[in-house]
């Protein structure tokens, strides 16, 4: 179901193919991001990024479990900070230990510099990503241009260098370190907690679970206006497969030497 | 004085379609890349109830999200892949306990087999729909793949000793020891430390810890002969 906003380039770029990437502070570190940030000018593509909120996907998504395990219309109310749901795979204690092995793997596979938080569990399930994809919605509405790299700066710093990212001060810097104005960045962040950014933080992640996502990252490629769904960063070589463009690894060549 | 190849051991169960993709990867590559494949069939509801984890597909969701992503993956790495017409009760009802048994004897008594049986019960159940749990469904995959009707009935029969279940209890706990909550699980051995990896897309990354070369799923010296 493409908004209007599809329709339109679709109707521009009749060739090429739209692809969204719904993301955010994740755990992979946005690795398909970054992945796709690398190849969005080398394939025939246009990425457009969609600030959404994961704990909201993997309520409604268990939510949906338990509806249909007890039937009935039950509706718990979304948590406001972190992840948390019957499936929330920090439960299973082993999958924790096993994505910290495998974050430390992957980063130096992809070339990103992860380090886990000390305290992962509380990272992503006490604090949660609220504020800091509010603001993300923000930046997207008014200066789209800079969302990557504001949100490359919000994961620089929790997945990076394990810094907050919760309280406005710490987006604050993010804003700043991204190249925005201390006064850019305060009227954002004053405009984060208005209805509007709130309703279109609401209005993305409704689209991305309509899409069929059960958590995040979440690629969306339309090709033959039929979309595509594909869930987390190990999907990209299929994808490229499918986009009939050539896959050159994590770090395709054009960029290699710039990392 | 050339290196020695890698050790690497790939926990998988025929329930599992994601450790069918991995197998089939993993073949291809046991002759292209510097390692040593090791078999290690393992119960993955064995796993499950260790981890506390369960089945994906019982997240609606992640069910239907898989549907799809296997007839992707299906033709991208070339495996025939058909997803069962009653895929709820073949996964959860039906389960994998005596084709897992019965793969166990064999890495026993035939080792050299074990590939072949393998891919002949995923075959079975992931591409033709067709039993993998009753004996005559066992015993047709086994001679599919080599065996003789005399050999299969023994393998078969030891298939219920204590032997069997203990070993393949054994194979599961070491999967478990390692981390494992589902599977296809691979551990590579390398510099005394073992690395440990879950699923099948993640061979890219695999080869670049080896220090090899990923082809892609179907590597030059495979294509033409699938």
């Amino acid at each position: 179901m493409p908004s209007s906003e599809d329709q339109e380039f679709s109707c521009f770029k009749p060739l090429s193919t739209v692809l969204k990437s719904l993301h955010t502070a994740h755990r992979r570190f946005g690795l398909p991001w970054q992945i796709l940030c690398r190849y969005q000018n080398i394939w025939n593509i246009s990425l457009q990024l969609r600030p959404s909120f994961l704990a909201a996907i993997i309520m409604d998504s268990d939510m949906e479990e338990y509806r249909e395990k007890v039937g009935g219309d039950q509706r718990i109310q979304v948590p406001t900070k972190g992840i948390y749901g019957f499936n929330s795979y920090l439960e299973k204690l082993r999958k924790q230990e096993y994505m910290k092995n495998e974050l430390q793997y992957l980063g130096k596979f992809c070339q990103v510099p992860i380090e886990i938080p000390r305290d992962l569990r509380g990272v992503l399930i006490d604090k949660g990503s609220l504020n800091a994809m509010r603001f993300l919605t923000s930046v997207h509405i008014e200066y789209p241009e800079m969302l990557e790299k504001v949100s490359r700066e919000l994961w620089m710093r929790i997945w990076s260098r394990d810094e907050d990212i919760t309280e406005p001060w710490s987006i604050q810097a993010a804003a700043e370190e991204a190249g925005f104005s201390r006064k850019q960045a305060m009227s954002l962040l004053k405009k984060s907690s208005t209805e509007e950014v709130k309703n279109k933080l609401r209005e993305n992640t409704n689209t991305a679970y309509k899409y069929g996502a059960f958590g995040l990252p979440t690629i969306v490629a339309h090709m033959d206006t039929k979309p595509c769904v594909f869930f987390s960063s190990d999907r990209i070589e299929l994808l490229a497969h499918l986009l009939g463009e050539q896959w050159q690894g994590p770090v395709p060549q054009a960029l290699k030497g710039k990392l | 004085m050339a290196n020695l190849p890698r050790k690497l051991e790939l926990f998988y169960d025929v329930l599992s379609p994601y450790s069918w993709l991995g197998f089939e990867l993993l073949c291809r590559y046991q002759n292209i890349w510097n390692i040593n494949l090791q078999l290690r069939p393992s119960f993955i509801a064995g796993i499950m109830k260790d981890s506390g984890n369960k089945p994906p597909a019982l997240v609606p969701r992640k069910g239907k999200y898989m549907m799809m992503d296997l007839q992707h993956l299906k033709n991208f790495y070339q495996v025939p892949i058909r997803i069962p017409k009653d895929f709820l009760t073949v996964i959860l009802e039906k389960g994998s306990l005596n084709a897992m048994r019965f793969l166990t004897a064999v890495n026993m008594e035939k080792p050299e087999m074990l590939e072949n049986v393998s891919r002949e019960l995923w075959m079975r159940i992931w591409s033709r729909d067709e039993d993998i749990t009753e004996p005559q469904s066992i015993l047709a995959a086994a001679e599919k793949a080599g065996l003789s009707k005399e050999q299969a009935k023994s393998l078969l029969e030891n298939s219920s000793t204590d032997k069997v279940k203990n070993k393949l209890k054994e194979t599961t706990s070491a999967a478990c020891n390692y981390g494992a909550f589902g599977l296809p699980t691979i551990v590579v051995h390398m510099d005394n430390k073992p690395c440990v990896i879950f699923g099948s897309d993640r061979m890219e990354m695999l080869a670049y810890l080896l220090g090899e070369q990923w082809q892609g799923p179907v590597p030059s010296a495979v294509k033409g002969k699938l």
